[in-house]
Order: C-alpha cells, then structure tokens, then sequence
C-alpha cells in the first residue's frame, strides 16, 4: 500500500524531521517523541515509510526498531488519515452502552467496510479512512470517561453519552462545515 | 571478585548457586531439566514462550524460570501435573495461532516446537486452528522466512542484534497481528543491514527461517553453534579467558 508520497521526502518535510531529532535529541525514549512530532507535523497526519527510513537514517536508531515502534503504538498512523478524526470508544462501559452499534452506524453512515468492524471491532487497533479522505475512523481502548459512555472523540473533542442521531449531526456537520 | 551464592531447594533437593543466576541457571547447572522454547543459552532471556514456568512454595503464580534470579531459600518445583498442564496448553495455543503442520515442513524431525510437543504428551490441540494464510519471504539469496511456522520467540531477533549486531529483525504490530519483520518491513533480500550470516537461521527453534535448497525434513539448526559464538564472543567461555 504504497502511495506516492512514501518515496521521496521534500525539503520541508526533511526539515521537520531534522528539527524533531535536535529537540529530542541525548533524551531517553527519543524515539517516541520524534515520531509523534513527525507525525502530527504531517499534512495527513501519518508517518510514511520515507520519513521512517529518514528518522532511522539520521538517529542510527536501527530501521527494524523504527518501524516496530510505529507499528506497535496505535497512535501511530502509517497511512494517510482523513481530515477529521473520529475515535469511538470500545471499553467495556462504552461497550455496554451500545458503542458496537455506534461504531456500525458510522461505517454505515461514511460508507466504510463493514465487515471489518465485524472482524476487528474489538481488536485494539481499527483505523479506516474513507477514500475522499475526509473522515477517519479509529478505535479506542478507553478515554477514562466511563460516566459518560458512549463515548466518541471527534477532533479531539469528547462527546459524551452520544447516540446514533447525535453521531449522525455531528458527523453531517464536519461534512459540510468542514474542508 | 567476591562470588556469593544462594542455596536453594529444587525439587527438595538443596543446591547452591551463584547470586544473579537465573532459576534456569541453576536448575541446568543442577542437572534439573527445564522444558524451554524462547531461551537459547547465551542470548538475553525475554520470558515470551511460558513454557520453562516453575512452581515457587508460597506463591500461587507460576514463574518463567528463565527470567526469574534466584534467592536464598526458594522453593522450587520444575515438574508437577500443575505445570504440565500450563505447559501443554502454551505449546498447544502455540500450535493453534498459525499453520504448523509437521507433514509439510523443513524442519520436521528437528524442531523444536515439535519435540516439545511430543515430550509433553501433545497429541492434539483443544483448540482452534486459527489458520491464517501468512506470506513466505524468499526473497534472500540463500534464506526463506516463513511467517506461518514462526512463533514469534524472538531469538532472531536477539540474536541479530545481541550476536551479529546488524539488527535486521524486529517484531511489528501487536498481539495477534505482530510479525517478525526485517527493517521498515522490507524484503529480506532487501534489508540493508543483513550481512547474510545465517545466525537467525541457526537460532530459530522451528521451519520459519531456513536455508534454501532443503526439503521436508532436511534442516537441521544448529543452535549449540550460536550458543558458542554468543558465549566467546561475551568472553565467558574458557578458551577466552
């Protein structure tokens, strides 16, 4: 799943990384930190094969741990994600309030896969985006709101005890409104 | 140097062993059999395979004896019905994660997933089969990875970074999804940092990595030999000192 931009990286982008590398630079857990100033720096917020072989190159951190970090946190996004950000919590409160279904709707709703859900709804790592790119659609372990459940975070802010028809507005509006 | 030593029951009998020795250590040291999987004598022990667990008196948590130091006064037990069964059912939740059929496999007849199976009584899983359709690497010269007979033990890459110290091999992902891969995922042809040394190879207990050219039944690893190489090369042998 190559895309174009993962073979070459501009000057700016390089720029970035090199700055990432100088502030973490002589710190325990540089690498951590590196990649997620790199990634959120991103235009499509994602780490790309070329900016991971960079960050290997320049730190002399060894390529195979550079990758198996990013791999492993699911913070970590190696592809291009959406414009909007919606998380959907899959804790258990959240799942005894019927966050399965909210998370069904919503694939339903963006026209994402929903077998997937099927498969690795409960898998601690789902990401979808949709092919305009405008949505992105994650799961989350917990967000430590359980008194709101369900909860959904959409850009970074929590809606709390939200339903299908609330999902539904919200997500209509950053459709519109939105890029 | 001052060597202080822990005594230590294992299986009621009383041994001493030097501090900072681990539970496997001792027992081996002991002539006290240990099953184990991920362990290879002379790389660091990561605990992964549950396999080489031991009864500690006084607690009711198994311990993975190849990670756990010793201290003064433990009782150990290394066989017991108890263990057995835990045992069994890690080598069985091993055999059911991916594809491991024998029939079909370079190493059958020399690996040691399935020697450990049959000395622990293994005749079938009580699980499912989870049957992925893993890909098989060949893009090595002279190597093959095959995911679907890997059981993610990790001695590759310990010994890639520990021994070799090219470190082309890591784990990626997670849980069910985690993969040994080489570099950003490369192919393994591809992976700059591989000198070709074939100690990955060597070090793996079962078919996942294993020379070209060799049919069902044919390779035969030869860990002892890593064992050697890690060992000199830490200067721990005599014929380095």
């Amino acid at each position: 799943m190559q895309s174009v931009a993962d073979d070459v990286l501009n000057a700016r982008e390089k720029v970035q990384i090199d700055q990432a590398i100088v502030t973490h630079r002589n710190r325990p857990g540089a690498l951590l930190g590196i990649l997620e100033e790199v990634q959120s720096a991103n235009a499509h917020k994602y780490l790309s094969l070329a900016a991971l072989r960079y960050i290997a190159e320049e730190t002399g951190v060894p390529a195979s741990r550079v990758y198996s970090t990013a791999t492993f946190f699911a913070l970590f996004s190696l592809d291009p994600q959406g414009d909007n950000l919606i998380c959907v919590c899959r804790g258990t409160a959240c799942h005894t309030r019927g966050s399965r279904d909210l998370l069904g709707k919503l694939c339903l709703d963006l026209g994402l896969s929903n077998n997937e859900v099927g498969d690795t709804g409960d898998a601690d790592k789902l990401a979808l985006t949709t092919a305009d790119r405008k949505f992105t659609i994650r799961t989350v372990a917990c967000f430590g709101q359980c008194a709101l459940a369900p909860v959904v975070e959409v850009n970074h802010h929590i809606l709390s005890h939200v339903n299908e028809r609330t999902l539904q507005r919200e997500v209509k509006a950053l459709g519109q409104g939105g890029k | 140097m001052p060597n202080k030593t822990v005594s230590l029951r294992i299986d009621g009998e009383l041994v001493t062993a030097p501090e900072g020795q681990t539970i496997l250590e001792a027992a081996s040291a002991n002539q006290k059999h240990i099953p184990t999987l991920c362990y290879l004598k002379g790389l660091s022990a990561v605990g992964a395979c549950r396999v080489c667990m031991v009864e500690l008196a006084g607690t009711e948590r198994l311990l993975p004896s190849c990670t756990t130091p010793i201290q003064e006064g433990m009782s150990i037990k290394t066989r017991s019905a108890k263990l057995t069964l835990y045992r069994r059912m890690a080598v069985e939740l091993l055999l059911v994660e991916r594809n491991h059929i024998c029939s079909s496999c370079v190493s059958n007849g020399h690996c040691e997933l399935q020697s450990l199976a049959s000395s622990l009584g293994v005749t079938h899983v009580r699980y499912s089969y989870n049957n992925p359709r893993l890909p098989v690497d060949m893009t090595h010269s002279r190597f093959v990875l095959d995911h679907n007979r890997c059981i993610l033990c990790t001695r590759c890459v310990r010994v890639c970074a520990e021994v070799e110290g090219a470190n082309v091999w890591e784990i990626a992902s997670r849980g069910i999804h985690a993969r040994v891969v080489s570099d950003l995922k490369d192919d393994w042809g591809h992976a700059h940092n591989c000198t070709g040394c074939g100690k990955c190879v060597q070090a793996c207990p079962t078919g996942a990595l294993a020379e070209k050219g060799f049919a069902v039944h044919e390779m035969v690893k030869q860990s002892e030999a890593v064992t050697r190489l890690a060992l000199q090369r830490s200067g721990t042998t005599p014929s380095a000192v």
